[in-house]
Order: structure tokens, then sequence, then C-alpha cells
């Protein structure tokens, strides 16, 4: 009666507007749960659905009509068959709207179903079809019905050649952002043509295909492109660069990372006349900041991001650009040689540079110690991400100094051998916003650590503890409190037993990733409780487990959500366990790794059967 | 030469004449073809005093279709972009004047309009015709349609009173013209006409064609004129063996085969290459005549283009005047007179994998982009099935089985094409039956069936865009002219069992 009362003076305009304001999706959670009405609310205005089960899909699709974002990234069993079925069932309305479709590691769709999907939505945008490493030319032509798409990923379509790639640059000539990251079979030709059909392209990545500077040549005639991220093409130099420093008027970010034959001078002189440039990646590029491109970099007033990884700096650079650059959000130095705790305080405490600095890479730099985070601590309090992997200066007393950045999201500090359990301490009271941490190899740590950790980072995703091996039992119990954790890597973790696990897996109901490599100790008791309890699983590594056969079937019979799993050297597993495992698991499977001696001990029938779902075996 | 026949834009008014000529080539051709499938195609060996010349127009007719070229595509859509363009600046003329002066006397403006319109009607006549070349079904369609508009078009800029008068009147005196200098008009008829008609355009293609021996200009005496019979050209040994008659392609096998017959041709003189001394002697040089009358390479053809050499003069009868009879052992669409052309082809034959949207075939990657970037809309077709024959003429070849029977056969592989070996020795199978049994009515009437049968499972194709079962390769490319095929194949059929 309350209730009804309270509805009455909610129309569903104020419904709407208060339901715009939930922000995180336990929020929107709690209020489906309200009552029916706030339910129907919440269903008519969302506008991205992620479906994470194929059995509720066709529910979700007839609930949510009105989406804008359909992601099916993690869903298992999206096949030709599944596509037919979504479409054949109940009202499309969900396709009238849908513009953004995700449908990365997709590897059991073919083109048949990729058509028919693509030419059910009308409206459709953005299409992400990265990771489907069995998609070839067909479901290139396929995408290339969606005639209004502006924005297409294709990261790691391993057929995709110049041919696939010509029928999307004939087909959708609105495209606006472009990834070919990995499509190694794409050549100067069909990047040719690209450039020539889709003129209003802003954003393209080729990297790490096998492209010359011609196709730079192609790619300065895009009168319109803002960035272009060429990571890992060996095969194009100073020439290639030389036509991007004549054409693409609007280039904001470039990213030339390993371009072994890029020189610092041909990158300076690109730079050097483009004060709108917002982001420069050159990693393991050069071995040396020249002096010249640090000079051109005074000038670039707007950059935001500058990752130079592997080169070797001066506490001079880092002092320019951090006076000259004052906006930069980001900064990458990992394994910069000659990074100081002098580099790092002029970089960061020159008069009112780098305010905003949100995210600061400094992997394998050991000569910053915690001198420099005083500083830093004190100076960059919008800091988010906090890459210290591998500095062996870092300690305690640093982690004591950041205190003041309580915005931290990321912090990595593997292989930071001296943080104790004090230093986690300060991380658990200062981090509440914390998401990621990782402690590979933190070998100082222990379960007080992570008990400090567990209360104060309530937030926390993504936990790396691997080889951190005075962590038992009970500090396993501790993680169990992290109610949002979704990737836990564990490796080594030799005292590790079933009961630890267990209570991972019954409390962390978001678990979706889990890296059990080298715990030994875990054994059938242990895998029993995942395949019982972890029903969100999506991945899981269980090499060098001492697994038997039937809890193996049970496994990966019952988690069916489970899509990749790492299957090296399982103890006490027979081949006949685990051809049962997978055939469990068939269909929804995408990656399985295998020591290589079961490639000819495998049925050929049952690989035939993987491949055919579009899973990848991985042979160790 | 007789490829050459496809036209040559760079002058405007020129191309139109070629197309006028064209199109009633292709008229008489049909005509003839009809007419003349049934002794054609049943009983070759008859002679038949019309037989030859209509096999030639037959003949020739498959080439220009088999020849089919995007190059030239090219140059017909890059002319009527010039004509587009003229008539653009024309329309600017007036609309100009008319601003200017406005009391225009009214022929004038009238011969304004015609003017136009015999451009336009030229850009349609162009247009259909290069539609054609790639849709026989259009093909056919714009012949009957399109020699009054092309003469129309013929001669921009000057008033025509309706420009629709009887289609060929204006042609038909050229022809008795051209009847009365050659001296081969005894047989005046239908086929000859058309064949005329085929020399008449050759004629005018060559123009403006510079062509390796083309270029020579030899004053008219400076040479001696050699013409060979037939028999001679055609015959498969030039050589024979005093003793044992033994035929030998070529001299130097002669003198080796020689010496099986004694000590006396195994001296080094016997064994040397005769006539070495005579080349040191100033001779008039010799040039070939075709044997085949009205021929540009007759010696008595206005325009007479001799051949350089005996070689020269085998190639150019076989590929001009005979059946192709050489037919690619891949594609088995592909048919050769001369062997060597045929060694060529399978070289490269199937490596056209590069294929278009709109059924263009290219033997490389960056022509096929180069076409693509070119055409707005063109998207390159997937290959379904790496083995499958290119199958880039088959739709043009099997519109024209009603000709003859050598087409006859080409039509009957090309739709078992893609399935496997035994299909095409079927097809051979076949071919052997019209050639060689061809008296037999039961074999005659059965091929056409196998024909018109094969035509109604075409037509009923599903044409999915990715088609992956191993049926026709690209059954959504073919399907128009699939769907025209029993069409034709309705027409002719029942004339000729009838």
């Amino acid at each position: 009666m309350f209730s009804e009362s309270v509805l009455r003076l909610l129309t569903e305009d104020l419904l709407v507007r208060v339901l715009e304001k939930l922000g995180s999706d336990a929020d929107r959670k709690s209020w489906r749960l309200v009552c029916k009405e706030f339910l129907r609310i919440e269903s008519l205005t969302r506008r991205k659905v992620r479906i994470l089960r194929i059995e509720f899909l066709l529910g979700l699709l007839q609930t949510y009509c009105n989406i804008e974002t359909l992601d099916l990234s993690v869903c298992p069993r999206i096949d030709d068959g599944a596509v037919s079925v979504m479409l054949s069932h109940g009202s499309l309305n969900w396709t009238k709207g849908l513009r953004r479709l995700v449908l990365c590691r997709a590897t059991g769709l073919g083109y048949r179903g990729l058509g028919q999907l693509i030419r059910a939505c009308p409206l459709l945008e953005a299409v992400d079809v990265s990771h489907c490493w069995v998609f070839g030319d067909r479901e290139a032509a396929a995408l290339s019905y969606a005639t209004r798409l502006k924005e297409l990923k294709m990261d790691k379509c391993l057929g995709v050649t110049d041919v696939g790639l010509a029928s999307i640059a004939v087909g959708c000539s609105n495209l606006k952002s472009l990834s070919l990251k990995w499509c190694f079979e794409i050549s100067n030709l069909g990047i040719d043509l690209l450039c020539k059909k889709c003129l209003d392209l802003e954003i393209l990545d080729i990297s790490y295909l096998k492209l010359t500077s011609e196709s730079l040549k192609s790619i300065a005639s895009l009168s319109k492109l803002e960035m272009l991220v060429m990571v890992g093409c060996s095969f194009v130099d100073d020439v290639g660069l030389r036509f991007l420093e004549k054409g693409c008027p609007h280039l904001k970010a470039i990213d030339v990372s390993r371009c072994d034959f890029v020189s610092s001078s041909a990158l300076t002189s690109l730079v050097s006349g483009r004060s709108s440039l917002l982001q420069i990646d050159a990693r393991y590029c050069f071995l040396e900041l020249s002096f010249p491109l640090v000079e051109c970099l005074k000038n670039l007033q707007n950059l935001t991001v500058i990752r130079i990884d592997a080169v070797q700096v001066s506490d001079l650079a880092l002092q320019i650009i951090g006076t000259s650059c004052k906006s930069l959000l980001e900064i990458g130095l990992s394994k910069c040689i000659g990074v100081t705790n002098m580099g790092i305080m002029q970089l960061v405490s020159g008069c009112e540079s780098c305010p905003h600095l949100i995210c600061l890479m400094l992997e394998s730099c050991d000569m910053v110690t915690e001198k420099s985070f005083y500083d830093l601590g004190s100076r960059c309090l919008l800091l988010e991400e906090l890459d210290l992997t591998e500095c062996s200066g870092i300690n305690d007393r640093a982690l004591k100094y950041l205190s003041r950045c309580s915005g931290l999201l990321t912090l990595k500090l593997g292989l930071c051998t001296n943080i104790s359990d004090v230093g986690l301490a300060y991380i658990g009271c200062n981090f509440p916003k914390l998401a990621e941490i990782d402690l590979y190899r933190c070998v100082c740590i222990g379960d007080d650590g992570l008990a400090a950790l567990a209360s104060g980072c309530k937030e926390l995703i993504k936990l790396n503890v691997s080889y951190c091996n005075r962590i038992t039992d009970r500090g396993m119990e501790y993680i169990s409190y992290l109610g949002e954790l979704s990737e836990l890597e564990m490796r080594g973790l030799v005292n590790i037993t079933g009961m630890g696990i267990s209570k991972v897996a019954v409390n962390c109901r978001r678990l979706a990733d889990l890296d059990l490599k080298h715990c030994e100790k875990i054994g059938d008791p242990g895998c029993w409780a995942i395949a019982f309890y972890a029903h969100n699983l999506r991945q899981i590594n269980l090499s060098y487990c001492a697994v038997s056969d039937v809890v193996l079937y049970l496994l990966m019979g019952k988690l069916k959500r489970l899509q990749e799993v790492k299957l090296v050297n399982v103890s006490e597993a027979t081949v006949r366990g685990l051809e049962l495992g997978l055939r469990a698991s068939c269909g929804r499977i995408k990656k399985v790794k295998l020591q290589t001696s079961l490639s000819l001990l495998l049925s050929s029938e049952i690989l035939d059967m993987l491949h055919l779902r579009g899973c990848k075996i991985r042979w160790d | 030469m007789q490829h050459s026949n496809q036209q040559r834009c760079e002058d405007p008014s020129m191309s139109d004449y070629g197309i006028r000529m064209e199109t009633l080539f292709k008229e008489c051709n049909q005509a003839c073809g009809t007419k003349s499938l049934l002794p054609c195609g049943s009983n070759d060996g008859i002679k038949i005093p019309n037989q030859e010349n209509c096999q030639m127009g037959d003949t020739s007719q498959t080439g220009k279709l088999q020849d089919w070229d995007p190059s030239i595509m090219l140059e017909n859509l890059s002319f009527l972009e010039d004509k587009i363009h003229q008539i653009r600046g024309l329309l600017h003329l007036i609309a100009n004047k008319k601003g200017q002066q406005l009391g225009q006397p009214d022929e004038i403006i009238t011969q304004e309009k015609q003017l136009i319109t015999a451009n336009l009607t030229s850009i349609i006549v162009q247009l259909i015709s290069t539609a054609g070349s790639l849709l026989p079904s259009v093909k056919l369609a714009a012949s009957n349609t399109s020699p009054s508009v092309g003469q129309h078009g013929q001669i921009p800029g000057i008033t025509f009173p309706s420009g629709l008068g009887p289609s060929s009147s204006s042609i038909q005196p050229q022809h008795d013209i051209r009847d009365k200098i050659s001296d081969q008009s005894n047989q005046i008829d239908l086929t000859n006409m058309c064949e005329m008609e085929q020399n008449h355009m050759e004629e005018h293609e060559l123009k403006d064609e510079e062509d390796g021996d083309e270029g020579e200009n030899l004053p008219p005496g400076s040479f001696e004129i050699l013409q060979l019979e037939k028999e001679e050209i055609l015959a498969p040994h030039t050589h024979f063996c005093t003793i044992c008659g033994k035929g030998f392609k070529r001299d130097a096998n002669l003198r080796m085969h020689m010496r099986g017959h004694g000590d006396e041709y195994k001296t080094p003189e016997a064994l040397a290459k005769p006539n070495k001394e005579s080349e040191s002697e100033p001779k008039l040089i010799k040039r070939y005549s075709c044997p085949y009358p009205g021929c540009k390479r007759n010696k008595d053809h206005k325009k007479f283009q001799p051949l350089k050499t005996i070689l020269c003069v085998k190639n150019h009868y076989k590929r001009t005047h005979c059946d192709k009879s050489y037919i690619c052992s891949r594609c088995h669409t592909k048919k050769f007179s001369v062997m060597a052309d045929l060694k060529t082809h399978e070289k490269h034959c199937g490596k056209d994998k590069w294929l278009c949207s709109c059924g263009t075939t290219f033997s490389r990657k960056d022509k096929l982009f180069g076409h693509i970037a070119l055409f707005q809309g063109h998207t390159p077709a997937i290959p379904l099935d790496e083995s499958k024959a290119p199958v880039g003429q088959a739709d043009m070849e099997i519109t024209e089985n009603n000709n003859n029977n050598n087409n006859n056969k080409g039509g009957s592989i090309n739709l078992s094409f893609g399935s496997n070996a035994s299909s095409c020795e079927n097809g051979i199978q076949n071919m052997m039956n019209v050639k060689g049994i061809t008296d037999d009515p039961i074999s005659y009437l059965s091929s056409l069936n196998f024909e018109t049968c094969n035509f109604g499972e075409f037509n009923d194709f599903p044409r999915p865009p990715f088609e992956d079962t191993t049926k026709g390769s690209f059954p959504f490319l073919m399907s128009e002219s699939f769907n025209y095929s029993p069409k034709c194949g309705g027409e002719s059929c029942p004339n000729n069992l009838l």
C-alpha cells in the first residue's frame, strides 16, 4: 500500500530521470529489485546488454528491446545456429535500435550467422569482432553489409586478407575508426584501397601488419585522420614517416612503437610542426631520447600522453617534458634507462607541472626509490594508475608517501620484493577505490597483508598473488571477502589446499578468471568446489594441478560459462578423462592449452570437433 | 586481328560508326546463325557453299565474346564521360546564347535540339553496347534497336529530319559498292554481307591502331606476294621424305630423318641448313597473302595488309578462319585454333583468381584492386573454392550455342563446369557425338536436350550471396545470363528440330 502511494507521485518520467543518475551496476540491480514498475522502467531505458549466458539470451533480448549495445563477447555458444534462433524468436524490436555489436572472441560464429545478424540490424554503427581468429574474407564480406558502420574492430581476424578488407572498404565507406591489428594477411594493396574508399577515417590501427612505407603514402592522403597506430610495423621506415609529415593535417595521435626502422629524427620532423598533437607513442623504438625530439616536445603544449618505453632518458629531458607539456595525463617510462629519483622529481615537481597526471608507468626503473615518491604522492593527487613492476627500490615507505593519491585504481607492484604486509596495510587504508593490484612474487607478503587489503579495498576486481608463497588458506579466506573479485591469479601457492580455494569459489560470485597453475595441494576437493560454486568462471588454468578424471569432467561440464582452459600436465587425469572433459565442454570452449604429447594421444575426432566449433588448441 | 573489332574510342564519331557497324553485324550474324545452324551443326563434313562463311562469322563472334576485355570496357566508359562532357558544354553554350539573344530563328533551335538528342542517343547506344558486351541478353536486345539511333548519332551537328528512317537504308548502298569492288562477290547473300560488315569494321578500327607489322608501310610494288592455298596452310607436315614419304613439320627434323636412309645423307653438306647462300643476294622481299577471300590479309582486299612469314600466314589463317578445336583442359571454356595459343593460355589459366563482383577476372591482385578503386560499388568477390576453374567467360559462351556445333560442345561443357573430371569427359564425349556421328539424329537431339535441361537447372539456381556448395562458382554473378539462356535455347531448338 505504502509503495503504491509513493509510486503514484513518481511518474514514469521522473523514474527515468532518477534512474539516469544511477551509475553502477550494483545500484541498478537494487533498482530492478524494488518492484515490477521499476524493473519495467529499467528495462525500457537500458541501452546496453552484456550477455553472460546463452540460456538467458532470448529472454533478455525480449526484455531489453531498446538497447543500443549488445555485447556477446563473453557469452559462450554464439554460433550461426544461435544467431538464427535469436532472429527467429519473439519480436525483433531489439534489432531496430542496435548501434553497437560486440562479438569479440565469438569464434563459433561463421559468415552466415554474422551476415544474418548484421543485416537484421539496420542502424548498426560499431562492430567489434576482434580475436575472432577464424574470421576470413567471407566474414569480412558479411561485415560489409553494415553500410552505416563507423567503427570496426577486427584485431586478430587471422584469415582476413586484402580481399576482405576491400569488401569492407567498399561496403562501409563511412568508416571512421578501423583496427586491423594482427590481421597479418593484409598488405599495402588493401591499405591503399581502404584509403581511397574510406575517406572519413579518423582512427586507424595497422599494428603488426607487414606493410611498407608505401602504405603510409596512401594513409597520408586521409585528410581526416586523427590517430594512427602502427605498432610493430617493422618494414616501415623514415620514408613512410616523411609521407605522413606531408599529409594527415589533423593528426592528433601517433604510435610508432616497435617500428625498428623509424628513426628519432623522422619522428621529430613529423611531430615538430604539429602543436595539436595529443599523443605520442614511441615504445621500444629508439635507443635514446634525442635532444631534437625533446626540443620539439617543448612546443607540444596539448600533449596528453607520451610513452617512450625502453629509451635512455636524462634528468634534463624529463625536466623539459615536465615543465613544457602541462596537459600530460599519462607518462610511460617503462624500462627506460636513466630514470632517477631526480628525474622523476623534476618531471612532477617543476612549477605546476603535470598537475593532471593520471597514469605513470615506471616498470623496471629500479633507480627510483621512495625519495621521489614523496614528491609524486604530494603533487600528482589525481593519479589513478601506477605501474611499479620490478622497481626494486620501492618499499613500504614509498607506498605510505602515495597515501594522498586516494583515487588510485590500478597498482602494479609485481616483483617489488621489498613490499611487506605493512605496505599492503597502507594500500588497504588509503586506496578504497583500488580495482586492480598486482603483487606477483612479492614474496614478503602474507596472510595479514591480504587481510588489510581485503578490508580496505572492497572494490578490488583483479588480484595477482602468484608465487607469494607465504599465503595460506587463511589468506584465501580474506580474499574470499572481496565480493567484486573477478580475476584471481594465484600461481604457485603451494600452501593453499582445497579448503582455501573452496572459500573463494563459494564467496567470490563474480570470479571469472582463475589461475591455479602449480597450486599442487588444491586437488580434487578444491576443483570440486569450483565446479559447483564458481558458476561465472570463464577462464581457468589448472596446469600442474592434481585433478582426477571425474572432477575434471564435472568441472568442464558444470561450468556453463567456461571458455578457456589450460590443462598442461594435469596429473592424475588420463587421456580418456581429458577427452571426456573436452567433449563435455565442446561448443562452449574457445581455447584449450594442452601439452604437446597429447596431440597424438587424443582422438582426431575430438580435435576436429573442437576446431569446427571455433576452439583453438594451443600445444605447450 | 579479328579480335580488334572492339572499338577504340579516341574519335567519337568514329566509334559511333563502329557501334553501328557492330550492331548491324550482330544482327546479320544472328540471322545467319539461326539459319545455318542445322547444316553447320549436324553435317560438318558436307560442303555447303554458305557454311564456311557462316562459320567464320560465328567464330569471329565467339572470339569477340571470349576476348571481352575490361580495358576496352574502360575505354568505352571514358568515351561516355567525354561525350557527356561535350553535351554539357553544348548545353551551357546554348543556355548562354539564349541569355544573350532571344530572337533566334526556330530552325536553329530545332537544330540544336536535334544535335543534343543525337548526342544523347549516341550515348545511349554506347551504353547499351558496352553493357551488351557484358550481358549477352542485353546485347541481342540492343542489336534490334540500336541501328537507327546509332545512325542518328553518327552525324552529330547535322540536322536530320526525324532520325528514324529505315534502319539500314544508308548503309545498304555501301554494301553494294563494297561488293562491286571486291572480286569475290560471287556469293552475295546474307552471310557474305555480314562477313563484309566485319571486314569493313575491322578496317575502320585499324585506322588508328598501330600494330607491329601493320606499320611496316611497304610501297605496293616493293615486295613479292605469295599466296599459299588453304590445304597447304593446314597441312600438318610441310616437309616430306622423298624416300619413305614420311612428313615433318620442320626441315631440320627431315634432315635428321634422312640420315637413316643412307650414308650420303650424313655428310655435313646434306645436314646443313639449305638456302644459306641465297640470303646474301639482294632479293625481293617476300610477303604473304591469306587465301581467304574478303580477308583483309587477302591480296585482293582494298586495304590489303600482307603477312610477313609463312608462320604468320598459318597462325592467321587458323586463328581467323578456322574452328577453334583446342580446348583448355583446365577451364574447358577457352578455345583456340593454334596450339601455341592454348599452351600460352593454359600457363595462366586458373590463375585468374582475382574476381570482381562485376564478374571481371584478373590474373593479378593489384589489377583487381586498381579496378575496384576505380569503380564505385565494385567489390572483390570471394572465391568459394580454390580448385574451381575461372568461369568468367562461361556465361558468355552459353548464349552462343545456338550458333554452331563447336559452341554447342562448348556450352555443354560449360554447363557442367566445376563438377569434376567425369563431367568434362562427358562433355568431350558429347562433342564427339555431335562431331562424329552427326548423321544420327538421336545423338544430336540428345546433346540439345542435355543443354536445355541444364539451362532449366541453372534457372532455378538458388542464389544466396555466399554459396558454399560446389555448384557453380559464382551463381549470383551469372544468374542474369543464365536467366537469359533458356530463352535463346528455347527459341533455337525447336527451329532446328522441326
